[in-house]
This record gives C-alpha cells, structure tokens and sequence, in this order.
C-alpha cells in the first residue's frame, strides 16, 4: 500500500513540469554565483574555492529555505489531492491502509522536495567545468569535485530541512485544507528562522543559537566560524559539532509532529461545522417600495464606484487571515529585532529615530513586499476566484477606476501596517525612556519613502497581474522582478536608478543633518518611478480582462470600448508627465552630473596602473609647509579652497618634472611657478609638469592649488558625501593633487587583476631589517612629506563653527562669514580635517591642554564622559609614554555617513553613530566610548609622534599601539574579568577576519594593513603581553622606542626597531612569546578535560586533566601542530558565573597531555586554562570546566 | 417597446469550436426561454449579449443600443444573473447588493439603501440581511442573485441556468418572481430544463450546436407535434431493438423499467399508446433531426 501512493506521489510530480522548473531555478542561481563574482550567496570571497565544501554546505542549507516554498506546493498537493479532486470520500471509503496512505503521500513529497536542490549540485558540477572553460573564472578559483560535501549536504541539510518543514506543512495541510494557510506555515517556519538569527547578534548566545535555527544554517557557520581559507576548501561538513546536535534535534521535533499529524488524521470526511440555531425574535417588517431611483439616470459616479470597490477590497484583505498573520508576525519580528539589535561591544545605542526608522523599514520592506506581491494577486483575481466576475463585470462600472481602487485599498493596508509598526517602534523609544519623539522625522520617511514605494511597486504588481493573467505565474514573475532584475543590471553593469524599478538614491537620515544630500535626488526619482507606477496602473486597464475574453486581442477590445475620453486624457497627461520626469531626471544624473559606473572606474584603474606605474618610483618633492585658505558654503554644499605649499627636493636626485594624479571629485587648478604643463590625461586625471630649471638636491619650490566643490542639481547617487548643509567633514588627502604616482588607486582584488592581466600586487613592501630607501616615506604620507608647518584661514557660514588642527589665533565675523585661523602648535603629519557644522562646545582645561567636545545639541548626554575619558588618557599617556605636545585635544561630531573615529593632530573627528548615542547607564559594561576616545588619543602619539615606515608592520606601530594604549586606560578602571569580556569582542574580530583573509594572513610584525590584524589580533597580543611580562616593562619599551623616534627626520622606524627596544624588557624564559607572537602565526588549543576536587581538611585539592596544543599557522591558513613548551595560567572561580577568580597562577606546559594538582584554600566552583583568554584560542568552551567532588 | 434584435451573430473559440453559428433572433417584452443541452451555446449567447464576450461577427440592437460597440449603454439598461453566480466570503447580503447597486450607477445613498431593501425583502431575504452571503444555501444565493439583476431597472433581464440545484419550492418561488418582473422588460431565461420554459415562457427558442434550430411559442410546438407522440413501457434487453425499429425521442426510466416516446405519424400499434406532446418532446425532437 505505501509503495502504491509513494510511486504514484512520485510519478505523478515526474510526469509534470513543476519540479524541473523549480530544479531550474534552483540550479540557474547556483550556476550563476559559481561562474560569476557578482552573483554571491551567503558571501565567500578570496582564497575560497567557488565548489568549495563548506560553500556547497551554505548553498545548500540557504538555498532550502527557498527550497520551501516549492516544498510547500509538493506536500500540500500530496495532502490535498484527494479533496481538490472531491475524490476523498470515494477513496476513504475504500479499505485503504492509513499508514500506507498516510507516510506514501508523505514520503513521495519529501523525496521530491528534496530532490529539487539537487539542481545544486548539478549546478555545481557544469559551473566548475564551464567557469574555467569560458574564462569567466580562473581555473585556480575551482578545487576537485567535493562529492563528500555532496551527499553530506543533501543528508545534513537538504533532508532534514525538507522532512521538518514538510511535517508542518503536511500537518496543516491535512488539518486545514487550505493552500493559503500551508503557505502561512511556511511563512513561519522561515519567520522563526529569521527570529533565531537575532540571537546570534551577541556571541555569549551562540551554543543557544546554534540550536534553535531550524535550518542548522547557524549552526553549520558557528562550527566553520573560524576555519581559515584552507580548511574551507577541503573540510566538507560532517555529522559532528552542532550542526550534527541541531539536525538530530529538528528532526525529532518533526518526526514528533509527523506522528501527531498521523494520528490525529482521520480519513472520514471534515464534518461540517453545525452552527446554532439561535431564536430570535421576529424583528417588525416593514414594507418597502421600490424608489424611484431618480439618481439613475445620471452619469455613474467615479467617485462611488471607486469607494465600492476601495471599501469591498480593503474588507477582504484586512480580513483575511493571511494579513492578520503577516502583520502579527511583523510585529513580533519587529519587536525581536528592537530588544536584540544594534549592539556594539555588548553595549546598546540609544534608540535614536534613525534606528527605529531603519529597523522599521527592514521589517517593512520584506512584509509590505510579500503583502503587495501575495494580495496584488487576491484582488485581481477575487471576483473570478468567487464566480462573482461575471455580475461586476455587467455593470456599468468604469474598469479603471475598479483597478485604482484595488490598488488604493492595497496601498492604504500597506501604510497601515507600515504605520503600526512605527508606532511599535515609538512605543519602544518611549519604553526605555527615551522621550525625544521625532514623529515628523518618521512620518518625512514614511511619505517620501514607504508610501510611493508600495505605490510604485503595488501598481506594478497589478499590472502584471492583469497582463499575463495567470495567478500564479504573474505571482512568479512579480518575484523574479523583485529579485532578478537586479541581477541583471549587475551583470550589464547598469547602475543608473532610472531603470531598476523604485531605485532612488540613497538617503541616510542623520540627526546632523536630516535626510542628507541625497533628499532631493531622492523626491524627483520618487516622483518619476511613482508616475511610473500610476502609469503601469492606468495600461492595466486598456488590457484589463473584462468579462471572459481569453485572448489579449479581445480583451483590449472589450476594455477599450469602455474607456471613455478622459481615460485616454489621464493617459496622456501621465505619459507626458512621465516622460517630462525622465528628461529632467536624466539630464540632472546622466548630463549635469555624468559619473562612471564601478566598472568604468575599475577599467580607468587598470589603465592608470597600465600606464603610470612606470613613475612609482619617481623622486618627488616634500612638502614642508602649507597654508589652507578654506571657505566652506553649508547651504549651497560648496567649498573653495587655495592652497599654497611650501616644497623641497629631499632626495639625492634632481628633480625637473612634476607628477601629479587629481580626484575628480573637486575641480583643480595648479599654479607652479617656472614650469610648463607638457602632459595632459584628463581621463585618467595624471598630469606631468616640467620645470624651467631642475629643483637640485636641498632646494625648494613654492606652489600653490585651487580647488572647489560645487553640488549642482542633483546625482544617481551623491558623489561627496563631505560637504553637506550642516557636518561638512574633508580632509586635505581629499582635496590635495596626489603627488606623482599612487599605489591606492590601484585595483586590489587579485582575481580582478588575474582578469586585466595585471600582475600580483603587493598590499605594501616587505619589512626589512636592514632598512633601504623604504624607510625615507613613512605610511601615511608616501614621502610627500614629513613633519609639516600648517596654518588654516577657514571660514564658514555664520550659524556654523569651522574647526582645522591647531590653536585657533583669530576668530571674526564678517558679512555673514565667520572666520577662523588656526596654526599647529609643532611640526606635524600632514594629516588634516577640515570641519564646519552648528556644534555646542564643552570644554575643560587640564594641565593647559583645551579639552574640547564639540556636538549636535541633541546628543549632549556621553559629552561629559568623553571629556573625562579625555583626560584619562592624557592622565596615562603623559606620565607613562611622554609629554603631549598640543594645547588642545578635541572631539568633534560628525554626520553618520561614515562610522568610524580618526585623529588629526590634536583633533579628532567622531561619527555621530559611535559614541555619542550609546547608552552607558547599565553598571559594569564594557565602556565603548572611552575605548574609542582613548584609541585615537593614544594616536596623538602612535601615529602623530612616531610613525612607521611605508612597509609591512607599520600598522602595528600605530593601531595595535593606540590599541594597546587605549586597553590600559580602561584597566585603570575596571577588573580583569571586564577586561577579558572586551577582549572577547577583538579576538572574534580577529578570527573572523582570518578566516575571510582574501591575500594572506600576516604575523602580527608583518602586518600590512589588516583591520582584524592590526585591531584585533594587536590588542590580544599586546594586552597579554603586559599581563606575562608586566605593564611597565611594556611600557617602557613602548617610551623607550617613542623617545628615539619622536617627531624625527626620515628614516622611519619599523617593526624591528620596536622589537630591538622590546627584546631587551622580556625575561629569558619568555623570549619564545617574540617568535610566537609577533614573528609568526600561532595558535593555541587548550582543553580542560577534567577537574576534581578532594577536600583535605581546610582545604581542598584539584586535579586537572589538561590537554594543551600549540598550533603554527601558513599564512594560507594551513595549521601544524608544534611540540607546546609554553606557560599557560591555571585560574579557579570562586562562582559558577565566571564572575571572580580566587587565583590564577602561571604553569609551564611541556607535553601535550598533562596532570597538574593545585591545593586551594577556599572551594572553587570552576576551573579554567587560560581564564583571562589571553592566548589565541579557537575554542573557549572547552577551557573552563565545573569542579567535581570526588 | 423594447425590442432586442440579434442578426448573424458568430463565435468560434480559439480552439476551434463554433458557439454561435448564424444566431438571429428577434424578442421583445415577456419571458423568452431558450433551451438547449449543455454545450448548446447558450451561454455564449447570453455572454455576448451581457457584454462579457466579443462576437467574431453580427450585430445585435436593444431598441437603438448597438450591443456589441456600446458595451457601456447595455449594461447600463442590464439585469444578469450569470450560471455561476458566486459571492465574495465575508461579505453580508446588504454589503453585496450595495455594491452592485453603486457600480449599476445609483449613487444616492438613501435610495441605494431603500432599494437594497425593498428587493431583499421581494426575494425573501431581509431578515438575512446581515448575515455572510457565503453561508446561504443554493436557493438563497439564487435570490440573492435574482435581486442583484433587478437592481437598476434593467430593460433587458438575463438569467442563465437559474435553476439548476434548487429544491421544488425554491424553483417555484424563483419562477414567480420571475413571472412578475417579465410583465414590463424583456427576460432571456437560458436553461436546459424544459419545465422551467413550459411553465414561464411565452417565447421561445431552441439551441443545438451553436444554432437556433427552432424559434416560436411553446403552444405552437406542441400542436406541431400533436397526435404524433407515442408511449411505451418495455424492457431493458429490447431498448436498442426499439431504437432500430422505431423513431425514439426519449426514454426514460419509470418505475424501474425504460419508458420510451416514439414520433409516428400514424398509430405504431406494438402496444403504443398515444400521449400529449409536452415541451421535452420538442426539444428531444428538434435537437434529433438536427444531430440526423
């Protein structure tokens, strides 16, 4: 019996095409992301083989959440055949085996389910043969043919997912017999999966979060978290870790609901519900005539109609159980998401409305989609669905006013729902007592944003739905548009927003400076696609199927008979309208305001490198004195500037021609005295300037440059994000010429290069011992100067402030121009910002430096706390590494648009999403804002005092220096387990990083700019260092290094020359840490296999089981294991929290696996290797166990 | 008077079959039944006519409305009660009738609503009022479907199937409501139940194949065939010897045994007897010399 329905479930679905199309889209995905960079699922990138195993694992696991929406068509067929077909109550009355029917059905759909992501592999297998053959990969870019990850997956992933879904599918299916509320299951099942990706947003909830994701996605990224590179590409997935625990849990919770649904199912038909019969009294009838109707003779009124069909249609939507469910469920995903989200270091943001705005936006844009693709759908087809078609049709209504209306009334749900979920949000601001309600903030959003986006693309839907005029197609298709269509223009290398449907440019609402620069582009996209939209609308009509006319020839002229003169009108009007828009759209983004697209700047790359490469190594003069002459215009976003400078030929060698490469972001203009421009690439922006007598060794030049800024009309996407109305923010690197050639703007991704056949490029120059013309440049310069005389003439409007380095020696207002001149106090890096917004200013003095903070009026609240981490840092620094050598160290806010903070001398900018909005009211937590602040203070020396040469390990001198500094600051504060609870977040930044490494992996010495090197590793290394050799001693070194390099002429110092004044502070049983800590990459494995306790009187005797590894890493990422001789800290808690240690003393581990026995005082609840995480371990849980009495 | 004059009207669907072949017809004010088995065209017919389908060629006039250009100007002089009427869940009665009453152009409120009553409560239905249309039963729906195609004073009134699956006293009810809206307007009643037209109509036209194979008033088709039709009671085994021999309209079953008409001109014998003519003999009788 079972063969029979499983057979018969298998071959009918064989037999039919749905199966082979849902394989084709499955694998036409696949295909695409394997032969093509610019298709990417779940983000792979560098070393990564394209057919790597644990990319087929992702694949797979992603693509079978997808894979539900047709499982869900599979199982609920198999559920409901007999009943669509009203053949049930002949069948069941049959002898028919339950279970064979039963699990038959079931089986069939799951197998076939299932069987729908093998287009994967197969997809895999032609993409891996094809990439290569037609050279739209590289053939190194393809490994072997992973068959093992092939049949894991399918086991791991593609049937487990299919069988728990199907349990809940067919479940439903059986119980409800309605398609609609399958699909709604479905819906939960991924909306529980999404609900379960929040909690992995902190890593203290990972075991957690492995577990609950229904997919084992989570899971299966959890245990590759770390895997480097080379391990991705051969370690296919296994039945081990959580993602085997994950699977065994889903699969017993479906195979327990398989079985509920199994039992409860009951082949006697569903009995109808019997309603009761309730005797109400007999209401008084009075006798109606019929009305003379005196207003029938008239027109029809548009208007009434129109409020008919709005009224009709938006009852059978908000009716319906599938809206009440999105909308419940966006809610809740909404609320998950505000209690979970945007944290940072463990600390939450204040909810600040642009964060409630985006997280609204993010639950909206996916409902509000579903909703207009799913209803657009319902209500075209409602009256044919309900046989009413036929009644409406005959009626003299207008088509087009019905289609308005159907589209009004979707609209409208639309923004209701979008308007529910701000109140949500709202609420929550109001919840956690944050009283600032900017309901004019979300409602400017809402009316420029949401609202013509569900007009735009409700409007589209319909009209798609009325052209094919099939349900379900015009359903797949609405899709394909939402997500193919952006493909596509990826692929032809389209970036204008006036093809791909709704595109506007980005906005990015900062509560600096409101909607931005963007606001305006914003409206007049909006307006055009919102035109578009109503036009789609308006054609819908003329093909609407009025009546039962099949073929679109009778439906156009069933409809056009109908469609009076101000139809075609309106069609004109909104034609013309629309075309006007474009024009106008089109000469403000592609005339006025011409850019090239990313393919067009990666081709100039190429050719930039192509030609001028040559010139690299080119003398070029240094600049030794500058002064800006800078006007910022806030409301007009403009900006003048001239620059005059100072030059010397610092080289050995004479100098007679002039380099220089432009950004086109500005327009310049170069004044070189004696000298004649004899080369002119204004495509490429390199220009040669000869001059009339050759600048000898020592001698000097005097130049100057103009440059400026004006925003016209409005762009495709706003190029300068610097100069704004309030939060301009530049710095002189943006504004310089760059002299002779420059190495950033070569192209960086090596497969890229492969491409343009240019050769391997090197992120910078080896670190050399014996230091050779390398160290005349330092990194951050290029050799285009050293340290700089600056003076700043900068003015502005008058509401605003203008801030640039230095002490500020004047300060006028005049016509409506505010003034300012500011001088550095010492010779500096040429690294200089240039700043104008409406600031409030704090300030403080200590020790007569100028503590400065200055901020938007309304994000006063961290202000005092960053004058005070100011000051703690300067309280640090000056008496452990040397005197600071400006007379005023300030914080200044800048607009959101980037996140980071930087430092300039004396001045450091900081982005308004950084400090100045998180909450750090909670007690004990980790606080952010004095690691930011006291980073890029300690910057003011590592960096602005002492800088490395232009070579590998420079950014260790500077970054992992700042870091380490800024860790020591907070220590003064705080204990060492709040320590190692910040460290956790920079040693994850680390192995994160490592394992997505798209060159090399570097040893910290060798670093060559790497974020997660540099940042990461650098505070994990160095903190531990400080805690195995001492705070002092590495301090010392660090002043020692400080006083021989401090604001001295070339040669820069390199790694090595830290290393020389570090080697002599470490004692000789720990010079090994030099090799395996800064000289190579090492990695630790450490367990705790066993811990237990015997009380011996008064005290108590712990025996640990220690299994310790040392790991040395390739900077591929290939790891071997090295004999451990190592000294390892044994720490005991003195409470199951981890919260406080009663010791920690330091062993030395010689053998892999060891014995140690410690005799305790107090009862320890826990022990631990490694307690404070100072070694670089991949796997933590395993270090700390409970203590078991014996 | 209202007249509706149908001349040459064609269709043919894109898979070939031919719906209307040559249909001219010409009715004016009373019941107009036609009859036809299923596939006839009737409903072809009556889509053409309530503007739900283009005709490939033909005319068709209300008094001066040119049907089948002025879609508009029909349908606001239209009454159309479809085979399928269905009704949109979660929508009560009154909400229903309010609607088609709005896109049927009456816009005064108050006279939408007095209307709205005054016809649900002609059908029999207003204490339903407010209760989900989709729960009522086939008979129900049916006048909720009658009143729709009242609403608006409608020249021309179609009804297509009405009656299939309602009880006895459900379809005599529907009838007499019917009865009284024929008196003033014209009503086409398409149906395949001959009953429904001896019982109503006073016109009539009989469709086979996409044609009208017989157009006249019922009373002269039964005189047609008076004296003509023959009854017998006989066995199952000898049916297809009766075929052979005789000329057989129908057979039906009574009381469990075939009882078959047969047309003959003169007296058959064989134990024959003689029977009135009623309407189903007609239509039998027509639609077989047509297959002939």
């Amino acid at each position: 019996m079972f063969n029979i329905f499983f057979k018969k479930e298998m071959l009918t679905a064989l037999r039919r095409p749905m199966i082979y199309i849902f394989m084709f889209i499955v694998a036409l995905l696949v295909f695409g992301a394997v032969v093509s960079d610019n298709v990417v699922i779940g983000g792979v990138v560098g070393d990564v083989k394209k057919n790597a195993p644990t990319v087929v694992a992702i694949y797979v696991s992603i693509l079978s959440i997808f894979g539900l929406l047709f499982a869900t068509a599979f199982f609920n067929n198999a559920a409901l055949r007999d009943h669509r077909n009203n053949f049930h109550e002949i069948l069941f009355s049959t002898p028919l085996s339950k279970s064979g029917y039963f699990f038959g059905r079931f089986m069939g759909a799951w197998l076939l389910a299932a069987m729908v992501l093998l287009g994967i592999y197969l997809a895999f297998i032609i993409g891996a043969a094809l990439g290569p053959a037609f050279n739209w990969i590289g053939p190194e870019r393809v490994g072997p043919t992973p068959w093992l990850a092939f049949t894991n997956t399918f086991l791991l992933f593609a049937l487990p997912n299919m069988f728990f879904a199907g349990s809940i599918i067919f479940l439903l299916a059986t119980k409800f017999k309605s398609t609609v509320i399958s699909f709604v299951g479905t819906l939960l099942i991924i909306l529980g999966y999404i609900i379960s990706l929040n909690l992995t947003s902190d890593i203290d909830n990972q075991p957690l979060a492995a577990m609950v994701d229904i997919f084992g996605i989570q899971a299966y990224s959890i245990d590759i978290q770390y895997y480097t590179p080379a391990e991705r590409n051969t370690i296919a997935p296994s039945f081990s870790g959580y993602l085997l625990k994950n699977r065994l849990l889903w699969m017993g919770i479906g195979l327990i609901i398989l079985f509920i649904s199994y039992f409860t199912f009951s082949f006697s038909a569903k009995a109808s519900k019997r309603k009761k019969k309730v005797n109400k009294p007999k209401e008084e009838t009075t006798n109606f005539s019929a009305p003379l109707l005196s207003s029938l003779n008239g027109t029809i009124s548009s208007w009434d109609t129109f409020r008919s069909f709005f009224r009709m249609s938006f009852l059978s939507i908000s009716k319906s159980t599938t809206f009440i469910i999105l909308m419940f469920f966006s809610i809740l995903l909404l609320i998950s998401n505000l209690w979970g989200g945007f944290e940072y270091f463990g600390l939450k943001s204040y909810p600040v409305t642009y964060k409630m705005i985006d997280e609204v936006n993010d639950i909206s844009s996916l409902f509000v989609m579903i909703i207009l693709v799913f209803f657009s759908g319902e209500l075209i087809w409602r009256d044919r669905d309900n046989h009413i078609h036929e009644v409406v049709d005959s009626t003299p209504h207008q088509s087009i006013i019905a289609l308005i209306a159907k589209t009004s009334s979707l609209v409208l749900l639309a923004s209701l729902l979008h308007l529910l979920l701000i109140g949500i949000a709202v609420l929550y601001q109001a919840f956690n007592g944050y009283t600032t309600f900017e309901l004019g903030v979300y409602f400017t959003d809402f009316i420029t944003d949401g609202l013509p986006s569900y007009l735009i693309w409700g409007s589209f839907f319909v009209f798609l739905q009325v052209l094919i005029n099939q349900k379900y197609l015009a359903y797949f298709i609405s899709i394909l548009t939402l997500i193919i269509l952006d493909i596509i223009f990826l692929v032809f290398k389209i970036e204008t927003n006036m093809l791909s449907i709704g595109s506007t440019p980005s906005t990015t609402y900062s509560d600096m400076n409101g909607f931005g620069p963007g606001f305006t582009g914003h409206l007049w996209f909006t307006t055009y696609w919102a035109f578009f939209g109503i036009l789609t609308l308006l054609l819908a009509a003329l093909f609407w199927p009025r009546g039962m006319n099949k073929k679109i020839k009778d439906r156009f002229a069933i409809s056009r008979k109908a469609l009076g003169k101000s139809y075609y009108g309106t069609l004109g009007f909104f034609s013309l309208t629309w075309i006007a828009l474009a024009a106008f759209v089109y000469y403000n983004t592609q005339v006025l305001n011409a850019y090239d697209t990313s393919y067009e700047q990666e081709l100039q790359q190429v050719d930039y490198e192509k030609k001028y490469k040559q010139y690299e190594d080119s003398p070029t003069l240094s600049i030794t004195d500058a002064i800006y002459y800078i006007d910022i215009y806030p409301e007009e976003r403009a900006a003048d500037g001239k620059i005059d400078l100072w030059l010397t030929n610092k080289t050995t060698s004479i100098i007679d021609s002039l380099h220089f490469t432009i950004t086109e972001d500005y327009k310049h203009q170069l004044d070189i005295p004696n000298s004649n421009l004899v080369y002119e690439d204004k495509a490429l922006n390199y220009y040669i300037y000869k001059t009339q007598v050759p600048i000898l060794p020592g001698d000097s030049l005097q130049m100057s440059c103009t440059v400026s800024y004006k925003a016209k009309g409005f762009e495709n996407e706003v190029s300068n994000m610097s100069i704004v109305n309030n939060g301009t923010f530049f710095n002189n690197f943006e504004i310089l010429p760059t002299f002779g050639y420059s190495s950033s703007f070569e192209l960086g991704d090596k497969n890229k290069r492969r491409k343009y056949d240019l050769p391997e490029r090197k992120r910078m120059p080896d670190l050399q011992k014996e230091c050779s013309q390398l160290c005349m440049n330092n990194y951050l310069s290029s050799g285009t100067s050293d340290w700089v005389n600056v003076e700043t003439y900068i003015s502005t409007s008058e509401d605003q402030i203008a801030i640039a380095p230095g002490s500020l020696l004047d300060e006028s207002v005049e016509n409506g121009r505010r003034q300012y001149r500011y001088k550095v106090d010492h010779p500096s890096q040429n690294f200089y910002s240039f700043i104008s917004a409406d600031y409030e200013v704090a300030r403080r003095q200590w020790n007569g430096i100028d503590l400065e903070v200055y901020y938007h009026a309304e994000h006063e609240v961290n202000v005092e706390g960053m004058l005070n981490a100011i000051q703690r840092s300067l309280e640090y620094f000056t008496t452990h590494f040397g005197p600071y050598y400006h007379k005023q160290a300030r914080i200044i806010e800048f607009p959101r648009y980037s996140s980071f903070a930087q430092a300039f001398p004396g001045t450091m900018p900081y982005s308004e999403s950084l400090g100045f909005i998180v909450d750090l009211e909670g007690e004990g937590k980790n606080n952010v804002v004095d690691a930011v602040i006291a980073h890029e203070m300690a910057h003011q020396y590592w960096a602005h005092q002492v800088i490395g040469a232009e070579m590998k390990g420079s950014t260790m001198l500077s970054e992992s220096f700042a870091e380490y500094s800024s860790l020591m600051v907070m220590k003064q504060e705080t204990d060492e387990i709040q320590m190692k609870d910040f460290l956790k977040y920079d040693l994850q930044r680390y192995l994160r990083g490592r394992s997505r490494e798209t060159e090399q992996e570097q040893a910290l010495m060798h670093v060559e700019n790497q974020g997660h090197i540099h940042y990461g590793k650098g505070s994990v290394i160095l903190y531990a260092l400080q805690d195995y050799i001492g705070e002092d001693k590495v301090n010392q070194a660090l002043r020692n290094f400080l006083e021989e390099y401090r604001y001295q002429p070339p040669p820069y110092p390199t790694a090595h020359d830290f290393m020389r004044h570090l080697q002599p502070q470490i004692p000789d049983s720990l010079q090994y840490l030099i090799t395996d800590w800064f000289e190579e990459i090492t990695l630790y494995d450490l367990r705790l296999e066993e811990a237990t306790m015997t009380e011996q009187g008064s005290q108590y005797e712990v025996k640990l089981e220690i299994i310790a590894k040392k790991l040395k890493s390739t900077p591929e990422g290939a790891s071997t294991e090295v004999p451990i001789k190592d000294w390892v800290d044994i720490g005991f808690y003195r409470d199951a929290d981890e919260k406080e240690l009663i010791t920690r003393q330091r062993v030395y581990l010689n053998k892999e696996q060891i014995e140690l026995s410690f005799l305790l005082d107090e009862r320890p609840q826990k022990a631990a290797i490694d307690p404070l995480r100072l070694l670089i371990d991949r796997v933590y849980d395993d270090n700390v166990k409970p203590v078991k009495q014996e | 008077m209202a007249l509706l004059k149908i001349t040459e009207l064609n269709k043919t669907y894109p898979n070939g079959t031919r719906a209307l072949v040559d249909v001219t017809l010409e009715l004016s004010k009373g019941m107009f039944g036609l009859l036809g088995p299923n596939g006839a065209g009737k409903s072809s017919l009556m889509r053409t006519l309530a503007t739900l389908q283009e005709a490939d060629s033909g005319t068709a006039f209300l008094d001066d409305i040119d049907m089948l250009n002025d879609p508009q100007a029909v349908r606001k002089a239209l009454g159309y009660l479809p085979q399928e009427f269905g009704v949109y869940p979660r929508i009560t009665a009154t909400q229903l009738l309010d609607h088609v009453a709005t896109l049927k152009g009456i816009n005064n409120r108050r006279e939408r609503n007095e209307l709205v009553n005054y016809l649900l409560q002609k059908v029999n239905l207003y204490e339903q009022r407010n209760k989900s249309v989709k729960g009522f039963s086939g008979g129900m729906k049916q006048r909720v479907g009658i009143a729709q195609a009242l609403i608006g004073n409608p020249r021309l009134i179609i009804v297509d199937e009405p009656t299939a699956g309602l009880d006895p006293g459900e379809r005599n009810r529907f009838h007499n409501l019917l009865a009284e809206v024929g008196e003033e307007v014209i009503v086409i009643l398409s149906t395949h139940i001959v009953d429904d037209v001896r019982e109503l109509c006073t016109n009539m036209a009989i469709m086979n194949l996409g044609r009208i194979v017989y157009q006249g008033k019922p009373s002269d088709a039964l005189a047609s065939l008076d004296g003509k039709v023959w009854r017998k009671t006989i066995e199952r085994s000898d049916k297809s010897a009766y075929q052979a021999k005789y000329n057989v309209i129908s057979d039906k079953m009574v009381a469990g045994k075939p009882q078959i008409h047969i047309l003959s001109e003169s007296d058959p014998g064989d134990g024959f007897t003689s029977v009135a003519p009623n309407l189903e003999d007609v239509f039998f009788t027509t639609i077989h010399s047509e297959v002939a």
